[in-house]
């Protein structure tokens, strides 16, 4: 008995020994934004100010909560030709993060390590975020990266381009089918499409079909993103001139038809993580609009910003961004992440000169996904510009998240068909 | 009267207040449940020609060499849509008025009636006022398309060397003012492709055609036409001008003489389709092409040609007819000689392979695209050499008919440059892009040259082009400057710089200003066009 008792407490010991690297790995997901006193904080906080409208008159005690480009348009509303801008409170809630979010997460994070490029190890064979406890910047942009927004979604994003100084306005909209090839976490496949079906490497890819303005309906595009870090390419059917035509994706840093968004601003960064280098700056509690619904944004004609985004209180993390190329567009940005499903909700640009220039902000929604679980995508937006006047503010109707789009759709021969 | 005048004035002025204030709503209209889109749009075009010469003001009266208004309608309606099969049906409406022979009394006498009609509206053909009409069916992994359409085969601007199923309006302007597609005449054919499973992605397409259509050539007497023949020297009409001189009685001829819609003038084409991965990361789109058709110029009917002598005067002969036609203008004779029930032209089958591919090309930041096409038994017709003809080309007698192969190149270069003055320009809003295209075209004619009777481009073996076209945009892709020109290594070319404005939904305006040099007019249709230098607006609605 007595000798029993000797082995048991050494069986014991081996066992935690032999579990000690395992435990050393575990991986802390979800991260919810708030927790313990810091989340009582905000609950306190927000019996004051939930529900309520903060407008130019009132932004001043809410200023804290503002980033500095959004307290400059409320307090100044004629900059981006609204004769009031104002928001509502909501109070803060954690996302759902879908199952097999959290499964890939917790299966892959744990070997989560970037190369010395600095591009993530097995990226392709991964899914989930990489690094949800980060430690660097770049850290935190492969977990932007690795946001697959439900691994494929279609939706209509309709914008207006507005010059806020003339109210001059310019409709555009398009039809957008989005599909994630490789770290998939939803949808099967997981966690990538078969090589049979992805002979070439295919990262995730776009389809955009215009809808407006007039002489741009049907023009339709194709981006395909690879896995390595080679250029991505851009296929345009021109309506206008009826022809499928390659496009040099150095013209990236152009704008989107006018609008104040360049290629790479989409969904606040849209090409390869590793052409920037990062510095972490910290977390911002920012009032951000992450449970957005689309139908409640507003605006006057003329003016380029929205009115009546449903913002919560969120504890973001903070990147300074600055482009490897010297010459690029931006001299700099600042990101705003958030903890949960590190997502865009906010940036500043600032030009060559090192002055603010833009503003992007970017509103979320919830949505239905696969197989039950609920997905954070994009519900709205508006990307401003301080220095010329001018705005874009946009919104989208969801038609499917991790929904099964035919890989055919992102072919060339697709771009033509149903095109006129 | 002048109360019906002055209304007229006070609505054609609400009209344009109307149409000259932007205004924001959807692009298209969308009824029948959103099955049955409707687009459209109203264009006004004109043209004001700057360098007018003694000569020319024989023939205007003022300088606005064109005024087009133009009218189109889209129609896409969605008859059947399932998971097995999608069927649309597309119909693209046009309808245009060029009326610049309406307040100009010369440019109407140097047409004929009947030719003034065919260039002031839709009325070449019967169904000119269908640009395409046609059904669009998918199913599987076919797609159908039969009725009235136009095809884009080309990858390059400006120069056309395979894109050749439709043939081209070339009446009212010239490329690089007007987009190809808008100057493409539609043709009724079946349409099919078929997209496999191969690796690239590789889709077959093929056309039947029964269908026809001329290259549609500026008429004579209108603004980049040629002037019709000298006033009359000799008799009661000595003075006058009369029209229907030497180009117009040969486009009457090459209209009267075309092949009708019929089986036995069928035109086959063949593509395959494809986008292979190169060594490097490289992605090359590539197209293979067999087209059997006719060519849209014809040559002399054998049969009909005639002696080549100016002494033969036989209207029942093409020599003779022109020969006649000439004389009796500058006897000035009471009636010119109309054209007979004789076939003077006919139109002849040749065969073209074709090739093209682009690509992006990552060390270049750019797009390289190109296009060769081999054309085999172009049908050409012949005419003595120098020593024996000295006559200057576009006189020469025709003396036979015969065929050459020849060989088109093109390759264009498209890269986007940064312009960081542009950039940092605030009050003009742009991206600082400067969307910039190079292109080097080539055309090399096999066999003997000295032995064809060409109007342009006589005794010529070569054609060397180089082009470059710069957009830039500001005021957030409001205003986009465009400058466009093409250099022939003769010494001729042209160049169009222009101003687009498209400030709302709905209004889109341009200026621009096109200019022409040549060493030799002869060397080229283009070259031709030498004191042809004008300014011209578009202003149009959109919706």
């Amino acid at each position: 008995m007595k000798k029993n008792a000797a082995i048991l407490p050494f069986l014991i010991a081996v066992a935690l020994c032999c579990s000690l690297p395992c435990r050393a790995a575990e991986v802390t997901f979800p991260t919810p934004s708030y927790g313990g006193a810091e989340l009582a904080k905000v609950k306190e906080w927000e019996k004051t100010w939930v529900g309520k409208k903060v407008t130019t008159e009132n932004v001043d005690q809410v200023k804290e909560f503002l980033h500095e480009a959004v307290y400059k348009a409320m307090k100044d509303p004629s900059i981006f030709g609204a004769k009031s801008l104002w928001f509502d409170i909501v109070p803060y809630r954690p996302y759902d993060v879908s199952k097999g979010l959290i499964d890939a997460t917790k299966k892959y994070a744990p070997a989560g390590k970037l190369d010395e490029k600095e591009n993530l190890v097995g990226y392709g064979d991964v899914a989930g975020y990489p690094f949800p406890q980060p430690k660097t910047g770049i850290e935190m942009a492969w977990n932007f990266d690795s946001n697959t927004r439900g691994d494929s979604s279609y939706l209509f994003h309709g914008g207006t381009v507005v010059d806020c100084r003339t109210g001059h306005e310019r409709e555009a909209g398009h039809l957008r089918w989005e599909l994630s090839w490789l770290g998939r976490y939803d949808v099967p496949p997981i966690p990538r499409m078969p090589n049979s079906e992805n002979t070439r490497d295919i990262a995730r890819s776009f389809f955009q079909r215009h809808t407006a303005p007039a002489d741009f309906v049907d023009t339709t595009m194709l981006e395909i993103r690879y896995k390595d870090n080679r250029e991505e390419d851009l296929w345009v059917y021109t309506a206008m001139f009826r022809r499928v035509r390659r496009y040099a994706t150095s013209q990236r840093t152009d704008t989107i038809d006018g609008t104040d968004m360049i290629y790479d601003d989409q969904e606040g960064w849209y090409t390869h993580p590793t052409r920037n280098t990062y510095t972490a700056k910290g977390r911002a509690e920012l009032l951000v609009a992450r449970h957005q619904d689309p139908k409640n944004v507003q605006r006057d004609h003329g003016q380029g910003f929205w009115n009546g985004f449903q913002r919560e209180r969120v504890n973001n993390w903070v990147v300074e961004v600055i482009n490897k190329d010297k010459d690029y567009i931006y001299s700099k940005q600042i990101w705003y992440l958030d903890p949960e499903t590190w997502q865009m909700n906010f940036k500043v640009v600032y030009n060559r000169q090192g002055e603010l220039w833009k503003m992007y902000e970017i509103t979320y929604n919830e949505q239905p996904s696969y197989g039950g679980g609920k997905t954070s995508i994009p519900s709205a937006e508006h990307i401003v510009d301080f220095i010329r006047r001018h705005g874009s503010p946009g919104n989208r109707d969801i038609k499917g998240v991790g929904i099964n789009i035919p890989l055919k759709q992102f072919t060339t021969r697709a771009l033509q068909e149903k095109s006129y | 009267m002048k109360k019906i005048f002055l209304a007229s004035v006070l609505l054609a002025a609400l009209g344009a207040a109307y149409l000259a204030v932007p205004r924001c709503s959807c692009a298209a209209v969308m009824l029948l449940d959103d099955k049955l889109r409707v687009k459209g749009s109203l264009y006004e075009f004109g043209m004001y020609m700057t360098k007018l010469t003694d000569e020319d003001k024989q023939y205007n009266n003022n300088n606005i060499g064109l005024m087009r208004t133009k009218g189109t309608l889209e129609l896409l309606y969605n008859a059947i849509e399932n998971e097995k099969c999608n069927a649309n049906l597309f119909g693209f409406f046009q309808y245009w008025h060029e009326s610049s022979s309406d307040f100009d009394g010369a440019i109407k006498n140097s047409m004929t009636s009947r030719a003034r009609h065919h260039y002031q509206g839709p009325y070449e053909r019967a169904d000119d006022w269908i640009n395409e009409l046609y059904t669009d069916v998918y199913y599987g992994p076919w797609n159908i398309r039969a009725g009235k359409q136009i095809v884009f085969w080309s990858e390059v601007e400006m120069v056309r060397t395979i894109d050749r199923i439709n043939p081209l309006d070339l009446r009212y302007t010239t490329p690089g003012i007007d987009p190809f597609d808008e100057m493409k005449l539609g043709l009724w054919m079946l349409r099919g492709f078929y997209t496999s499973d191969l690796p690239g992605q590789i889709v077959f397409e093929g056309i039947w055609t029964p269908d026809f259509q001329r290259v549609r050539t500026p008429y004579e007497g209108t603004a980049i036409g040629s002037n019709p023949a000298p006033p009359v020297v000799m008799g009661k009409q000595a003075g006058r001008i009369l029209p229907y001189g030497q180009n117009a009685a040969i486009d009457a001829m090459f209209r009267r003489d075309q092949p009708s819609f019929r089986l036995n003038n069928t035109t086959f084409a063949f593509r395959v389709k494809g986008t292979s991965d190169l060594p490097g990361n490289y992605t090359l789109d590539w197209t293979l092409s067999w087209y059997h058709g006719m060519n849209t110029t014809p040559v002399a009917k054998r049969s009909t040609l005639g002696t080549p002598a100016t002494l033969n005067l036989d209207t029942d002969t093409l020599n003779g007819y022109l020969n006649n036609l000439a004389l009796s203008r500058v006897f000035g004779a009471q009636d010119l000689p109309g054209l007979n029930h004789k076939s003077f032209w006919e139109y002849k089958y040749f065969d073209a392979l074709g090739f093209s591919g682009q690509s992006f090309i990552p060390w270049l930041k750019g797009v390289l695209r190109g296009e060769l096409s081999y054309e085999l038994g172009v049908p050409e017709n012949t005419a003595f050499i120098k020593e024996i003809d000295k006559a200057p080309s576009y006189s020469k007698v025709i003396t036979g008919t015969t065929e050459r192969d020849q060989i088109n190149v093109g390759i264009t270069f498209d890269r986007p440059i940064r312009w960081d003055w542009l950039q940092n320009q605030t009050w003009l809003a742009s991206s600082g892009i400067l969307d910039t295209t190079i292109g080097w075209y080539a055309q090399r004619r096999q066999g003997n040259v000295t032995h064809i009777r060409r109007t342009f481009a006589y005794y010529e073996r070569s054609q060397t082009n180089w082009t470059v076209t710069v957009r830039a945009n500001m005021w957030h892709s409001e205003l986009f400057p465009v400058v466009r020109f093409l250099y022939n290594a003769q010494n001729w070319g042209y160049g169009v710089a222009a101003l687009r404005y498209q400030p709302g939904a709905h209004m889109r305006y341009e200026l621009g200003y096109t200019w022409f040099f040549a060493r030799n007019p002869w060397d080229a249709a283009e070259a031709y066009c030498e004191n042809k230098d004008f300014a011209y607006f578009r202003i149009g609605y959109e919706f």
